[in-house]
């Protein structure tokens, strides 16, 4: 009950929030900040709409949903309580593993995001996780498949780009 | 500022399309721009993209027949057949034509394993069709993931070796619409664009950045659930497919917000993931369009 009472305020701050934005928008003059204002509005009704789905379906179902398959694995004793929703969006809350660990090529061909494992592939010696990573739907990623070394593949696809190494997660070296 | 639509004037794609058809139309009428002449050639592919073209509205194809275009040449919807029909075909080249292609090119035994016709009483291949009518386009349209790329027509083991166009025509200009099947909007929308203001604006893979510019990721209603890391364990699940090989991440194209068969819904509003149509290399590098195993946890494996 008390989740409930907080996503209720969640959404009550968005709609004030809005309604404020709306008013800016209304009375700008400049317009160079109107994309960042339009984004915010953007942001603000897509967390409503996943506010409300989930209120909705606290009332149809009477379970909660469970996050049983982001990164965390959920300790099974919590099972029956009601888990409180993360409100803060975490799309890249880092691996809290130490990054010292090797793997050999064999080691690292377990991780393939299957059956619960996690996706981990190697790029130039580093082994990366990216069991969440957008790319990497069901652990695959333009023919390629998780628990691989792919340093030739990502040379040839992304080169320069070593940008997008540096947002992934680093779980060790591959020896 | 002058021409600056605004509210309470509706933005929806209905209504941005239906404006873009009656400027057209008016714009014939005071015979700012003309008619052009449009062959369709359908080579190595499944008639998928014209069928969907048939279900376009503001414009429709029919009014697109009519009033944009002077249609020379369509083996699915003209009436001449055999070598008549051929004889159209080749008798528009001596104009200036617009030409759209949909279906890739087989390569193969110099191109036998696509005929489109007879002519001079030989076998017309997709291959020499799509080099001797792209040579002398005014503007050539790639229409359809194996046009642009070589899709379905081209996937693995390929028998046909079939290709994308440009591969047969490498230094043409092309405007690339990739998608299986192409969205109306998008082939008409372009289309329009291409007689009203000439050829739009086109990303560094040649696909007009009016329809092609947003991931669907990024406008996807369901963000919200993979940026908590809630994700749906089987089809139907009202949440987030990333986890069973939603595509929409890798896919840059408009579908969450034009929706298809009239605007009304699209594979995501139905529970089912994205398999990236619309991305180059679909569908081999777009494989497995849905897997289970990911959400599947098995202990002591």
């Amino acid at each position: 009950m008390q989740n409930i009472e907080m996503i209720r305020m969640q959404i009550n701050y968005l709609v004030t929030q809005a309604h404020h934005d709306i008013y800016t928008l209304a009375t700008l003059s400049d317009t160079s900040m109107k994309p960042q204002i339009l984004q915010r509005l953007w942001d603000a009704l897509s967390t409503i709409q996943f506010l409300s789905e989930w209120l909705a379906n606290q009332a149809k179902t009477s379970y909660p949903i469970l996050p049983s398959q982001s990164s965390y694995p959920v300790p099974s004793g919590n099972l029956n309580q009601s888990p409180i929703p993360p409100i803060t969006p975490s799309p890249t809350l880092p691996i809290a593993q130490s990054n010292q660990r090797t793997f050999t090529i064999g080691e690292l061909a377990t991780f393939t995001g299957k059956n619960g494992r996690p996706a981990y592939i190697a790029v130039n010696g580093i082994v990366y996780d990216v069991t969440n990573n957008r790319a990497w739907a069901a652990a695959t990623h333009f023919g390629l498949i998780a628990g691989k070394d792919y340093t030739q593949e990502f040379a040839s696809c992304h080169a320069g780009q070593q940008s997008i190494l540096a947002t992934l997660p680093v779980v060790g070296r591959l020896v | 500022m002058e021409g600056q639509i605004l509210p309470p004037e509706s933005l929806t794609n209905e209504a941005i399309a239906e404006r873009l058809t009656s400027t057209a139309l008016e714009s014939l009428k005071k015979r700012m721009i003309k008619k052009k002449p449009l062959i369709y050639l359908e080579l190595n592919g499944c008639s998928g993209n014209i069928i969907s073209l048939l279900n376009g509205q503001n414009p429709d194809f029919e009014y697109m027949l009519n009033s944009m275009v002077d249609l020379k040449y369509s083996n699915s919807l003209m009436a001449a057949e055999g070598e008549q029909a051929i004889d159209k075909l080749i008798n528009a080249m001596d104009g200036e034509y617009i030409l759209a292609v949909e279906g890739a090119v087989a390569l193969k035994n110099n191109g036998l394993y696509n005929i489109i016709g007879n002519w001079d009483g030989k076998p017309l291949t997709g291959l020499q069709a799509a080099k001797m009518l792209g040579e002398r386009a005014s503007h050539i349209l790639a229409v359809g993931a194996c046009a642009t790329h070589g899709g379905v027509s081209a996937a693995k083991p390929n028998p046909s070796q079939s290709v994308g166009l440009q591969r047969v025509l490498p230094d043409k200009n092309m405007i690339k619409l990739p998608g299986c099947p192409v969205h109306p909007d998008w082939f008409l929308g372009t289309l329009a664009h291409l007689l009203l203001y000439g050829e739009p604006e086109t990303d560094n893979l040649d696909r007009p950045l009016m329809f092609y510019s947003t991931l669907i990721h990024d406008r996807c209603p369901r963000r919200p659930f993979f940026d908590r890391g809630i994700f749906a364990e089987k089809l139907g699940d009202k949440t987030c497919l990333f986890k069973l090989g939603c595509r929409g991440p890798v896919t840059r194209v408009d579908c969450p917000t034009r929706q298809w068969n009239g605007h009304v819904n699209w594979p995501i509003g139905d529970n089912t993931p994205c398999i990236g149509c619309a991305q180059f290399g679909f569908p081999d590098a777009m494989a497995p369009f849905i897997s289970y195993d990911t959400t599947r946890v098995v202990k002591n494996e």
